[in-house]
């Protein structure tokens, strides 16, 4: 618990285990609206978020809530002005997470916090990605309650923590009744093996979070550096300054993200669609960035962390590249933009 | 940690442990976490090159003795469990 805490920047005593970020998430969300629900009928969050918190969301106005989805700009980061505006005498909770984990933008958290101190409404984070990869301090953030994951950070599966601020202290309902278990937040036997785990881990990530950042940093150059300079056309998804160093999300002009995919067998990517529904429409993120559609689908998430090699990003450029170049080749419609014709200028006709 | 009361390793000493490491590294049949092992342990063994106070070298050296029984343990329960397919990085292009 302690180790938990050390790398947050908080008391141990606020820390609650949980079976990972998703329950992390609903605990937050769900607990806290309901706990306060004769006063308070709003909450905040933006369309970016993990699926978790918008189905919570979708979960409390199914049951009569009112949900505000703040809209991203075109760099994934959400508008600070237009926060304020929607803040209302009845919000509950503003929710947004620090690090996306489809574009790997790092929202201004500190920023949001102070507004919520201003307006004295409770701040909730999802920090699954964030931990041990950017420094997150709960007293710099301000926030009141923080899901954290352990596989996140090299931990085992399938155990997670919440932070619970304790001064001014914040209330949930439990969304696991029983024994009275960490606090009487969440009943059920504590696993002890995956809680080691997860302080282990913890506790590795605060030692080795600056020379795991100076590498992956490279890295990330080293894999949009050398895609770049064999193709053109490439976008990366999302603000290139406010962005975790591990994750790149690229779209690739004039090419389809599914069978860019198929060919990229060797690589474990994802692509921008399917990743969190069963159906192939573009990722919500993405619209949520205003791409268009035909990038959105072409969109590829490339993840690297602490045990990816140089050489693997080298084989990763080499093989995207490869796949790239053949499906445009396909193309009849890189052969148009090839010889000057302006592709949204095209009637298309009906068969 | 009574660093105060243990002597600095010698140079020798410091030479044996990255080899051991070194070579345990090479027993993970996993690629990531064999070459992860290899390049931690030559940066880690690199950083600390310039240490001169005693203490501060009978930390480090304690803390590379603990990494590499963990290693040892880990390349032993990851033989246990060795998945047949090996990593597309380990097979050489035919």
């Amino acid at each position: 618990r302690a180790q938990v805490a050390a790398l947050i920047g908080a008391s141990p005593k606020e820390i609650v285990f949980t079976s990972g970020a998703t329950e992390s998430n609903n605990i937050s969300i769900k607990g806290v609206m309901h706990f306060y629900k004769d006063k308070k009928r709003h909450v905040i969050t933006t369309q970016t978020e993990h699926k978790c918190v918008l189905d919570s969301c979708r979960h409390l106005q199914q049951e009569g809530f009112e949900v505000t989805y703040l809209p991203v700009g075109s760099d994934g980061l959400i508008d600070l002005d237009r926060l304020r505006k929607e803040i209302r005498p009845d919000t509950g909770l503003i929710s947004v997470m620090a690090v996306n984990n489809e574009i790997g933008v790092v929202q201004p958290v500190e920023a949001i916090g102070q507004i919520c101190k201003e307006f004295n409404v409770p701040f909730h984070t999802d920090a699954a990605q964030a931990l041990g990869k950017i420094k997150v301090d709960v007293e710099k953030w301000n926030v009141s309650l923080m899901s954290l994951s352990g596989h996140k950070i090299y931990g085992p599966k399938g155990v997670g923590a919440l932070y619970m601020r304790r001064r001014p202290r914040i209330r949930v309902e439990p969304q696991m009744n029983g024994g009275g278990q960490e606090r009487g937040i969440r009943s059920g036997t504590v696993p002890t093996p995956l809680v080691v785990g997860m302080g282990a881990a913890c506790e590795l990530a605060m030692k080795e979070m600056e020379y795991d950042e100076k590498r992956i940093k490279g890295l990330q150059e080293r894999l949009l550096n050398g895609i770049r300079e064999k193709i053109d056309g490439v976008l990366v998804n999302g603000s290139m300054d406010r962005r975790y160093v591990g994750n790149l999300n690229l779209s690739f002009a004039y090419v389809e993200g599914e069978s860019l995919l198929m060919g990229l067998k060797e690589v474990a990517v994802s692509s921008g669609s399917a990743c969190t529904s069963a159906s192939l429409e573009p990722s919500y993120v993405l619209r949520a960035l205003g791409v268009d559609e035909d990038m959105a689908h072409t969109s590829i998430r490339f993840g690297i962390g602490r045990f990816t090699t140089e050489e693997e990003i080298d084989r990763a450029v080499e093989l995207t590249v490869k796949q790239v170049e053949k499906l445009r080749e396909m193309s009849p419609l890189y052969e148009m933009v090839k010889e000057g014709i302006d592709i949204k200028q095209i009637q298309w006709a009906q068969h | 940690m009574a660093a105060s009361g243990v002597a600095a390793p010698t140079r020798t000493e410091v030479l044996q442990l990255y080899r051991s490491l070194l070579r345990v590294a090479r027993q993970f049949c996993d690629y990531n976490i064999r070459e992860y092992s290899k390049r931690r342990t030559i940066d880690a063994f690199r950083d600390n090159k310039n240490l001169t106070d005693p203490s501060q070298l009978s930390a480090a050296f304690s803390d590379g003795k603990a990494q590499l029984e963990v290693a040892k343990r880990q390349a032993l329960v990851y033989s246990l469990y060795a998945p047949k397919v090996k990593s597309i990085m380990d097979i050489k292009p035919s």
